[in-house]
């Protein structure tokens, strides 16, 4: 393991997985997978399509069962745990394509994400969603507004805004920037970036190595289900990102199983 | 026809249409949480019906035979789900409804063993004094139906559009996978679902007995009017499939008036095929419920 960590703002870890193995019927995706995420770290995986790194994240969720292997949350088990338990202690998840209630407005969309709390001590919802929407104003302007009617970049503030309903120890993000323009992106990464400095844990995934490695304090490279190499972002960064990311993974397509296009990984000339 | 004759059976065909708008929405509920259309609705419709004839001739005052009638076939329609709905979970939906019409099929069974097979009745909640309205008479249990159908309408849109748990259930219904990782349990929402929608159902069934006789095999025709009627209202839409409920009763209504009673219970076939080949989303179905 590489010692190497930018900064490194507490060693006290939040989220531990090991030897974790998982997949889908008889076929193996996740291979033996380590990772240790500190608080107030901001973690990201790295990796092309179809590398399982969404399958990491349902795994640590809950929503798919791991076949072997340690997930910890501030040393309590979480294998095992039922998708809204795992929810329930503060493991939140930014699904990928951000999976919003279309029909629902954006208000009911923000207290859906309090649910978990429902009839538990914490700050009242309302105040919570003040919150959200001081962090993103444009969605106080269209609290009332059909969830589906919002911009791409809208949609991923209140998929993020969300979440953060759900008081998040650790926020799990999957393929925030999938889609947007980079100004939308950067716009939500400031976000994401002051939340951290407020305290916020980030497990953030992309397949964009450059914007996610420009977030985070630590990365790692996620191949056919393991990972293959971790290091501080700002030498990940520095390091040849493409000979990284091309000389293990191979061929990679812009294009989702659904057909969307994705935001390309490494822009040439950029 | 006259206009008293005209009036006369528009009052019949919204009585008719509130049981199955009642029936309609008990479809919609169900399919919108799972995706599933449950063959046993009608069934539940009758076992609400027959149970309140039942604890009526038991001894049970008429408004405590009411409410027993919609307790039992709140567990029932629980124990339905638990027992043949949830152990298909992972098997996917057409596995659950193929498992409706089991349930269907033993329910009318059931109910044959406890009631026979003669239509039985049930005396009006409030007597049968008609009342005149424009020269056209009203019974007053005409006015128990729609206005009890009036007050779960209400009731039902106060619950998805005014409580957390009602908006969970519509989150559900749009992204179930969204909904847990929100902290939602799929499994109580399919459960809660099955329970509203057979109280429902209950309520509809408890209401006509007094109207038109019940029997064991009254279930089949009022499910069938009653899936019509969410299907006209294109099945994923509460209101909607209240005014399909009303549409038909009016409709049959009109044609036993104009043309003649026999061909009242072909009305709900026609419309069936009808939107299923002209408009299979309905009338109001611009939105087909997505699921995963
Ligand atoms: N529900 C599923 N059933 C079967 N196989 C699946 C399922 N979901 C994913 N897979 C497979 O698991 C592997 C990893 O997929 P995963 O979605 O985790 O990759 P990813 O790194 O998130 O990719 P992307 O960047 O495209 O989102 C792929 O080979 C994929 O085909
Ligand atoms: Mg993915």
């Amino acid at each position: 393991m590489n010692a190497f960590v930018d900064t490194p703002p507490s060693h006290d870890t939040v989220l531990r997985l090991r030897g974790l193995r998982a997949g889908y019927g008889a076929v193996e995706v996740l291979r033996d997978v380590d990772l240790d995420v500190a608080h107030g770290e901001i973690v990201t995986i790295i990796g092309v399509n179809g590398s399982g790194k969404s399958t990491l994240l349902k795994t640590i969720s809950g929503v798919v069962k791991p076949w072997e292997g340690v997930i910890e949350l501030k040393g309590e088990n979480l294998v095992g745990l039922g998708v809204e338990q795992v929810v329930a202690r503060g493991v939140v998840q930014v699904p990928e394509g951000r999976q919003l209630f279309g029909p629902l407005t954006v208000q009911e969309n923000l207290e859906l994400g309090s649910y978990s709390r429902r009839g538990k001590r914490g700050r009242p919802a309302a105040d919570k969603m003040e919150e959200v929407f001081e962090l993103f104003p444009r969605l106080q302007e269209r609290r009332l507004q059909h969830a589906a009617t919002l911009s791409g970049g809208e949609q991923q503030m209140l998929a993020v805004g969300r979440a953060l309903m759900a008081e998040p120890r650790v926020l799990l993000l999957d393929e925030p920037s999938m889609g947007l323009a980079p100004l939308v992106v950067k716009e939500i990464f400031r976000t994401l970036r002051e939340l951290n400095e407020r305290g916020l844990t980030l497990l953030l995934v992309e397949q964009d190595a450059r914007i996610a490695l420009s977030l985070a304090h630590r990365g790692l490279v996620m191949e056919r289900g393991r990972i293959v190499m971790e290091d501080g972002a700002a030498s990940l960064l520095a390091a040849d990102i493409q000979s990284i990311y091309f000389g293990h993974g191979g061929g990679r397509t812009d294009v989702t199983e659904d057909g969307h296009e994705k935001y390309p990984v490494v822009r040439e000339g950029d | 026809m006259t206009g008293q004759q005209f009036l006369q059976y528009i009052f019949s065909g919204i009585t008719n249409g509130s049981i199955y708008a009642l029936t309609a929405l008990g479809f919609t509920l169900v399919y919108n949480a799972t995706g599933i259309i449950n063959f046993a609705q009608g069934e539940l419709v009758m076992l609400g019906g027959l149970s309140a004839i039942g604890l009526y001739r038991a001894g049970l005052p008429l408004p405590l035979a009411f409410v027993g009638a919609l307790i039992i076939v709140l567990i029932v329609a629980v124990m339905f789900e638990q027992l043949a709905i949830r152990p298909l979970m992972a098997k996917g939906v057409l596995a659950q409804v193929i498992a409706t019409v089991g349930a269907s099929l033993a329910l009318r069974t059931a109910a044959m063993m406890i009631w026979g097979r003669e239509a039985l009745p049930l005396p009006p909640f409030s007597g049968d004094t008609p009342i005149r309205v424009l020269g056209a008479s009203l019974t007053p249990q005409t006015l128990w139906v729609v206005g009890t159908t009036i007050v779960i309408v209400l009731a039902l849109q106060f619950f998805y559009k005014r409580t957390l748990t009602g908006k969970a259930v519509r989150a559900c219904a749009v992204n179930p996978l969204a909904a847990r990782l929100m902290g939602v349990s799929y499994a109580s929402v399919v459960l809660l679902s099955f329970a509203v929608s057979g109280v429902i159902s209950a309520a509809g069934g408890a209401m006509v007995a007094p109207i038109s006789f019940m029997s064991y095999s009254s279930g089949a025709l009022l499910g069938l009017k009653g899936f019509a009627a969410a299907t006209l209202g294109g099945l994923g839409n509460p209101l909607a499939a209240v005014f399909g409920g009303l549409t038909l009763g009016i409709l049959e209504g009109l044609a036993v008036g104009l043309v003649s009673s026999g061909y009242k219970d072909a009305i709900a076939f026609v419309i069936l095929l009808l939107v299923l080949f002209v408009r299979p989303q309905g009338l109001f179905g611009g939105r087909v419920v997505e699921r995963e």
